[in-house]
């Protein structure tokens, strides 16, 4: 791997760990610590949408979903099995009679999260463009829709509790610190490099022999177990988990994160994960009236739901001035491109 | 209508055949059908004897068919090295042999200088050497080449014809080259096909075929073409 390679790596991680530490420091209050957890597990979700997002240059609609099962999986199966009876009727009882611990947990949603998507993933990677992502937040409303009714395998439609909040401070950096690695691996290989080409030109792509619905087919499910995987550290953050809380404003938020920082790199991705979250946590604590400048500016503490509105306008804002995104689609220090001379474009075709 | 009627072609291995007639002739589209973009209504695509047509693109790449097209394809945000590289990754290749493709022939397309920068910034004259290395990255036993001359310089006509015979002669491959400098077709095919409406016109060697005034008249458009030449929409 060359040293430029090494340094595109540097920056997501460096400032997902430096985001870590200011969150461990003594004199950070509980509510900004939750904040700032909150944003490292944006980072890992933001990151898991990125890998397919990204690399195939295929919006999804519906990687919540993933998202989703992992974190019910995670939720369900580290709940004492003492109590499941009472938070969670009904469940089958293989599930009813086991808990996991923490790291098994978390396994555990990454493989749902992964065999989810490639199951899913098979009938829809055939499809391209609209239709694509018109598929895919179908899925987000099936996986929905079960995940808020089946109590066989869930909560159903009641909030699942009790959940053990393993997730700290330590384990969301290095969770999104995991996250961001096997992205970037992911990319520097062979198979990142095929569906970025075919992101590209899809046509050039398959002349040169790559077969593009397998290449996004792999990304998808990668994508999947990564986004499993977020929802275990999303569900050990919380502590508490219904189906709710993994569908649309989540879809939302996540997106616009991705497309924020921008949409074609990693630095992108975690960039875009954390300026909004910023953005959004400011938002939430002006709603809450914590926030004293706003309050003297208004009289009152901000209007309820400013959060998504605020956050949807940057997104506009952003769009209409960066459309590639606050990185503008680069990779973080990027060696200088050699300068060379830019010839005149010839007009013979 | 069709496209293509009653056509034949043979591209055989260590030679560079001319396919070439007016614009509309069809000529893209017997490349498109060769590479598997286009499927035909009837007829066959054979390589080496087994039938490949109903063959998906990539999966006749694999096989050593690779081509380059009419327009701007470069992976555009990729480098100029990460496009040569990938084609190689595309048929199998390793990473380290994607590299070692890669650096031979952006030296032997002279693209050397500009391997680092984004294929985006390219001349077109550039992008289509870009596509041609491309094209031999995946080191194939065909290679069909659709323009890709066009945009580059009087000046650099030779070496590029001299590309072509290194790929005929040391690679043994064969070279379906469809261009509109009939110097450099004229120069450096071993066969030419002349395609008019959807209809083989005329083949044989370059001499031959210059001397066949049909060719002429179909290139510069002259009504003297053959009402019988005229594709039948009917049918």
């Amino acid at each position: 791997m060359r040293r430029g390679d090494l340094v595109q790596l540097l920056g997501p991680i460096g400032l997902v760990v430096l985001v870590g530490i200011i969150g461990s420091l003594g004199f950070v209050s509980p509510d900004r610590q939750v904040e700032i957890l909150g944003a490292l597990v944006s980072v890992a979700i933001v990151v898991s949408l990125y890998v397919f997002v990204g690399n195939s240059g295929v919006v999804s609609f519906g990687h919540v979903s993933f998202v989703a099962v992992g974190a019910f999986a995670a939720g369900v199966m580290t709940i004492p099995v003492t109590l499941k009876p009472t938070i969670t009727p009904g469940l089958f009882s293989l599930l009813a009679r086991h808990s996991l611990g923490n790291v098994p947990s978390l396994v555990l949603a990454a493989l749902v999260g992964g065999v989810f998507a490639l199951l899913v993933g098979i009938p829809l990677m055939r499809l391209s463009g609209l239709s694509a992502g018109i598929a895919t937040f179908a899925v987000l409303g099936v996986t929905h829709n079960i995940l808020a009714n089946w109590t066989k395998i869930g909560p159903g439609p009641l909030t699942l509790t009790t959940i053990p909040q393993t997730t700290g401070m330590l384990q969301g950096t290095l969770g999104a610190v995991g996250v961001v690695l096997v992205a970037f691996a992911y990319q520097r290989s062979r198979f990142g490099r095929k569906l970025r080409a075919a992101r590209e030109d899809p046509a050039a792509a398959r002349a040169a022999g790559i077969d593009i619905h397998r290449e996004r087919l792999w990304a998808f499910a990668l994508s999947g177990t990564l986004c499993g995987f977020a929802g275990g550290l999303f569900v050990h953050q919380a502590g508490t988990l219904q189906a709710g809380d993994v569908y649309l404003d989540l879809t939302f938020l996540t997106l616009a994160m991705l497309v924020v920082g921008g949409v074609g790199s990693l630095w992108g991705a975690v960039v875009g994960a954390l300026v909004v979250s910023a953005l959004g946590s400011f938002l939430l604590d002006a709603e809450n009236g914590d926030v004293g400048f706003v309050n003297d500016l208004l009289g009152k503490p901000l209007w309820g739901g400013s959060r998504l509105v605020g956050v949807a306008a940057f997104m506009a804002l952003v769009l209409v001035l960066l459309p590639s995104g606050l990185t503008n689609g680069r990779e973080f220090g990027l060696p200088r491109l050699p300068r060379i001379r830019r010839p005149v474009r010839g007009s013979a075709s | 209508m069709r496209a293509l009627e009653d056509v034949t072609v043979e591209l055989r291995s260590g030679e560079v055949l001319g396919l070439i007639g007016p614009n509309g002739a069809g000529k893209t589209t017997l490349v498109n059908v060769v590479t598997g973009f286009d499927v035909p209504d009837s007829g066959s695509v054979e390589l080496e004897g087994r039938d490949i047509t109903a063959w998906r693109p990539h999966r006749r790449g694999r096989a050593g068919i690779a081509r380059t097209f009419q327009g701007s394809r470069s992976f555009g945000g990729l480098s100029v090295r990460e496009n040569v590289q990938v084609a190689g990754l595309g048929v199998g290749a390793s990473p380290r042999e994607a590299r070692r493709r890669a650096s031979r022939l952006l030296d032997l397309l002279g693209l050397a200088s500009a391997a680092e920068a984004p294929a985006a910034v390219l001349s077109h004259g550039q992008e289509r050497k870009l596509e041609v290395a491309r094209a031999l990255a995946i080191e194939p036993r065909f290679v069909l080449l659709d323009e890709p001359a066009a945009g580059l310089p009087e000046a650099e006509i030779p070496q590029f014809a001299e590309v072509l015979r290194t790929v005929r002669d040391e690679r043994g491959a064969g070279v379906m080259l469809i261009d509109h400098n009939m110097a450099l077709v004229m120069e450096v095919c071993d066969r030419i096909h002349v395609l008019d409406r959807g209809r083989t016109l005329a083949e044989g060697t370059p001499r031959d075929v210059r001397g066949n005034l049909d060719v002429t008249a179909a290139y510069l458009g002259e009504s003297a073409i053959p009402e019988e030449g005229q594709p039948d929409a009917d049918r």
